[in-house]
């Protein structure tokens, strides 16, 4: 292509033509903090890591736990609850590990596709990590709702000296209809959340892997 | 022993700064952005620097992490949307003998190969550095004749924004 080759001959005829950056100026560069995808992603990633465990942390200094611990403990699960939560914490730490791994590999000096596939390998962690957490907590809220609406028609039931069968089946129904309902649009939208804050982060970075990955196939 | 790192990584670079320039140049349209991608670059090829052994020249080494910081971390900004304003620095005016027709043509390529994405942009950048389709290859991750393949498209898709 005869234009391609007098660009070329244009390019590098004019090698030299910057502004030259002097050493003073690299030097105060190379000590500002890099302002990369990955580290966006890194700081994004902690603060996802440590919220959840933060939030805990916090919630055990309160009587909202006490209660909580009382009413599971009421409920007759506290010996579930806990195992629960013992593999809760044993997953989320596996997580986190997997996480510091990969966050690891990635090089600036890799090929670009391999760099991009690390990349993005190391945010599917991270988002596996947000959808599990996102799927315990769902299931976690709806076993304790169920369990405590039973309990709470059972009492009331007994209270008004009627006898068990006469609630219907359909409010039970219902009910755990509603709670569904509920858990499912908070769930939603946590996530809508997620993606369109990797969304945006990573949008430009997925079209060039596709690019990349479309030229080898 | 982290000063004599320094020092040698600063002379080094500052030798060899126009690389990053000329990414630069490509992946940026306008002066702020310039100076922010060369910022990014010079912040990646120092974290990498450690392990850069010196068994492949320095420029070679930050061919690669330069290009991999121009199409992988950096994020672009707002700002920096428009392509048109920014060509407008892009003719150089060291040329003695001005041959008009000539400086047109150029001036359409630069515009053409503007509209092309990050990745041909790549391409285009190490064949305008006269790199072997090895070296393109490996430096993108893809194999030589796919390289090749996709060049030869590159070249009939500048041809087609040339010649609409």
């Amino acid at each position: 292509m005869k234009e391609l080759d007098l660009l070329k001959k244009d390019w590098q005829k004019n090698n030299d033509s910057f502004e030259q950056i002097s050493e003073k100026e690299i030097y105060k560069m190379i000590h500002k903090q890099s302002s990369s995808i990955v580290k966006w992603i890194l700081i994004i990633s902690i603060l996802e890591f440590s919220l959840g465990i933060i939030l805990n942390i916090i919630l055990s200094f309160t009587k909202v736990e006490e209660k909580n611990t009382e009413f599971i403990k009421g409920l007759g699960i506290y010996g579930y609850y806990q195992a629960f939560t013992i593999v809760l914490y044993a997953v989320i730490i596996c997580f986190i590990i997997q996480f510091y791994l990969m966050y690891r590999t990635v090089a600036t000096t890799d090929s670009t596709k391999l760099l991009m596939k690390n990349i993005l390998k190391t945010r599917k962690t991270v988002q596996n990590y947000i959808l599990f957490n996102l799927i315990t907590l769902a299931a976690f809220f709806i076993t304790i709702t169920t369990f405590g609406l039973k309990s709470a028609l059972l009492h009331k039931t007994l209270e008004n000296g009627k006898h068990l069968v006469d609630i219907s089946n359909t409010i039970y129904i219902i009910s755990f209809l509603v709670i569904i309902a509920i858990t499912a649009v908070v769930i939603g939208i946590i996530w809508l959340f997620y993606r369109l804050l990797y969304g945006i982060l990573l949008r430009r970075l997925h079209a060039n892997y596709k690019e990349l990955k479309k030229i080898d196939l | 022993m982290s000063e004599n790192l320094e020092h040698s990584f600063v002379t080094q670079l500052k030798e060899n700064q126009n690389i990053i320039h000329k990414i630069c140049r490509l992946y940026t349209d306008c002066e702020d952005s310039h100076k922010d991608l060369f910022q990014e670059v010079t912040i990646q090829l120092w974290k990498a620097f450690p392990k850069f052994r010196g068994d492949s020249k320095f420029s070679t080494w930050a061919y690669r992490v330069a290009l991999n910081t121009a199409i992988t971390l950096y994020r672009k900004n707002k700002r920096s949307l428009s392509t048109v304003e920014y060509e407008g620095r892009q003719h150089f005016i060291k040329d003695v003998e001005y041959n008009y027709e000539e400086e047109e043509q150029i001036k359409l390529m630069y515009k053409a190969v503007y509209q092309l994405n990050d990745i041909e942009k790549a391409l285009v950048f190490m064949y305008l550095e006269d790199k072997d389709y090895r070296e393109i290859a490996e430096t993108l991750g893809i194999s030589e004749v796919n390289a090749r393949v996709k060049m030869n498209r590159i070249k009939g898709k500048l041809k087609k924004i040339l010649n609409p």
